[in-house]
């Protein structure tokens, strides 16, 4: 090997040696940081929502005029009939939000009434005895609503049903270790006692600051009547989908004219749904990804750039070390070695470096810990595309022919 | 030791083809001094990379130390500069960023010698043109003779069986350029075989053989009466 005299070579041509060096720690730092960002990104892209998003759709509804409460839920109650009547639609059920749609009712939960201090957060599902069946929902533990409990309520009134149905999420952060079932909690309006347990259902909100009860969730046994209008889940049968939405857009406005669906998101299939709800992450994890290569593109020119440099500075002294016989793998292996040693200079600080971001975005930003698989992925990813960026250059220096040793400069 | 029988080496573009060197005859024995001489563009240079193997010839056979090199690939080629050649450039051709000692060690590193005996090589090598005190100096640091001593001993460490040396008092004044010269006759006493290639006729008067080249060709020293004269003046006023 000829490290020795490579290094030694090295000491002479600091500033270039230095410049690829830190501009592989940069890229190295900023690209394991970003590629750990994609990964939670994608990773949040996928998180199961608990329903049966291949089926599912919902219409927004929005009423003409400002019907009274009572005249909002007859018609909220002719249109389930309506829909429910469709044949490529296996259940409707009305709420005030679903998951993924990025508004709702989040309220605060607690196990006594007089707590200061909330036990937990929750989405609040508003919903009727059709809402587990028509999300598909696995029941658990305990029972479904029975249509009698079905109330219906506006904002005038407090939120205090007196059944409620919860996840699993949140009864293990209520009742660690206990069954839910027949217990107490306290809603903003009152007490409710808990029917039944559901294995998954995500909240309304995506968002950083609802991911800590991003799957703790509240079902309560009311149609939400505001003049606005309702939203309706629809659960078609299956393979039904394409054709069940037009079909009962159709249908409502044939019920019933007086009302406003909106044509861009008056109907959204669930696959809609979660594409406008990741937009956002998937758009970030689409920049740090260009980021990353538009980076890794400008070290590797940066590489390429300064060993070219180097070769035709160096075309004598290669020229020379031709004639004094070295073969042509001598001369690729001493620019490869050369690259490599520069490299791992660069992703020594480098890998300093990421973690000391990590740490400060973590401080910061409330991110995770780097993984240290991404860092052992990110230093190989820069060794190797130190070596694929080096090699042309050195392939380059490998045909300079020893008679250059003879020539004049 | 280097035999070359009507060797050419032809040098073509599209519309000219130049001959530099053309039925060209060459003897060299081991052990010999020889000094080859010639004017500007005679070919003395182009003889000189093709013995060296620093380039391949176009027709005629060469024969180095017993071993035709016509049909030897590149990685062959470099193993016998390797082994069997040593070189001494007129511009030294010593590696800036190398100290002396590592300069040294290039063509014994290319050979695979460990490191002991590389160490070994080099520091006797150093001692013999007497600059074992400036292993750790750079090029730069050293004067143009003590650079081409530095060549001298690249190219003795690696016990070469011909040592090639092209005009290697060219970049000299007239004191270092004897210290180089007498460097080179200290070494061909000690049995090296020895093909300098100069323009100066006091220096190739103190070979023990000159070849003469002319337009490609080896040519008897009579035929370029001036430097035939000046290498006869250069014999008779040197010391006995």
């Amino acid at each position: 090997m000829q490290i020795k005299p490579i290094l030694s070579a090295l000491r002479r041509h600091k500033a270039g040696t230095f410049l690829i060096a830190a501009q592989i720690a940069l890229t190295l730092a900023i690209v394991c940081n970003a590629l750990f960002i994609i990964q939670q990104r994608v990773a949040h892209l996928s998180e199961p929502s608990g329903i049966d998003e291949a089926n599912i759709f919902v219409i927004k509804s929005e009423w003409v005029g400002a019907p009274a409460p009572d005249q909002a839920d007859a018609q909220m109650r002719e249109d389930l009939q309506v829909l429910r009547q469709l044949p490529g639609v296996q259940n409707v059920t009305p709420s005030n939000s679903y998951p993924l749609r990025g508004d709702g009712w989040d309220d605060a939960i607690r196990l006594k009434p007089d707590q200061v201090q909330d036990s937990s957060g929750a989405t609040i599902y508003f919903a009727d005895e059709n809402f587990l069946d028509t999300l598909d929902l696995k029941l658990i533990a305990g029972r479904n609503f029975r249509a009698e409990e079905i109330g219906h309520m506006d904002l005038r009134y407090k939120l205090a049903p007196p059944v409620v149905i919860i996840t699993k999420a949140l009864a293990e952060k209520l009742f660690p270790g206990e069954t839910a079932v027949g217990k107490t909690i306290y809603l903003i309006g009152g007490p409710a006692t808990v029917i039944g347990e559901v294995e998954l259902l995500q909240a309304q909100s995506v968002e950083h600051w609802a991911s800590e009860f991003a799957y703790r969730s509240v079902i309560i046994p009311e149609r939400l009547n505001v003049s606005l209008g309702a939203f309706y889940i629809v659960r078609a049968r299956p393979g039904q989908l394409e054709t069940a939405m037009p079909a009962a857009v159709k249908a409502l406005f044939a019920h019933n004219p007086r009302r406003v669906i909106n044509e861009d998101d008056g109907v959204l299939s669930f696959s809609d749904v979660r594409s406008r709800a990741y937009e956002s992450d998937r758009g970030m994890a689409i920049l740090m990804g260009v980021i990353c290569a538009v980076l890794l593109a400008v070290t590797a020119a940066g590489i390429v750039g300064l060993t070219s440099f180097w070769v035709g500075q160096r075309r004598k002294q290669i020229g020379v070390r031709r004639a004094l016989g070295a073969t042509r793998r001598d001369i690729l292996n001493y620019f490869m070695t050369e690259n490599l040693l520069i490299s791992v200079g660069g992703v020594l600080f480098g890998a300093v470096l990421a973690i000391a971001i990590n740490l400060w975005m973590v401080t910061r930003f409330e991110m995770h810990h780097l993984s240290m698989v991404y860092l052992m992925a990110g230093v190989a990813m820069l060794l190797l595309l130190g070596q694929g960026a080096v090699l042309a250059p050195a392939l380059r220096a490998s045909r300079v022919p020893p008679v250059e040793a003879t020539r004049s400069v | 030791m280097l035999k070359m029988t009507h060797l050419s080496k032809v040098y073509r573009t599209e519309v000219v083809e130049t001959y530099a060197l053309r039925d060209f005859n060459i003897n060299v024995n081991e052990g010999e001094f020889v000094a080859v001489t010639g004017p500007s563009g005679s070919g003395k240079t182009t003889f000189l990379t093709i013995a060296g193997l620093l380039e391949t010839f176009t027709g005629g056979q060469y024969h180095l130390d017993g071993v035709e090199v016509s049909n030897l690939n590149d990685n062959e080629r470099s193993r016998i500069r390797n082994e069997k050649i040593g070189f001494i450039f007129q511009a030294f051709n010593l590696i800036p960023d190398l100290n002396v000692f590592d300069n040294v060690e290039v063509p014994l590193r290319y050979r695979g010698m460990k490191a002991a005996e590389r160490k070994e090589r080099i520091m006797d090598a150093l001692e013999r043109v007497g600059l074992a005190s400036r292993a750790k100096h750079y090029p730069a640091e050293l004067s143009g003779g003590q650079q081409q001593r530095v060549a001298i001993a690249r190219a003795l460490a690696g016990s070469p069986r011909l040592l090639l040396a092209d005009e290697p008092t060219g970049n000299l004044d007239t004191q270092m350029a004897r210290g180089v010269m007498e460097l080179l006759e200290e070494i061909h006493r000690e049995g090296a075989t020895i093909v300098m290639v100069t323009h100066d006729p006091e220096l190739a008067a103190r070979a023990q053989r000159n070849v003469h080249i002319i337009d490609g060709q080896v040519v008897d020293l009579a035929e370029d009466p001036r430097f035939h004269h000046a290498v006869h003046a250069a014999r008779n006023n040197a010391p006995a």
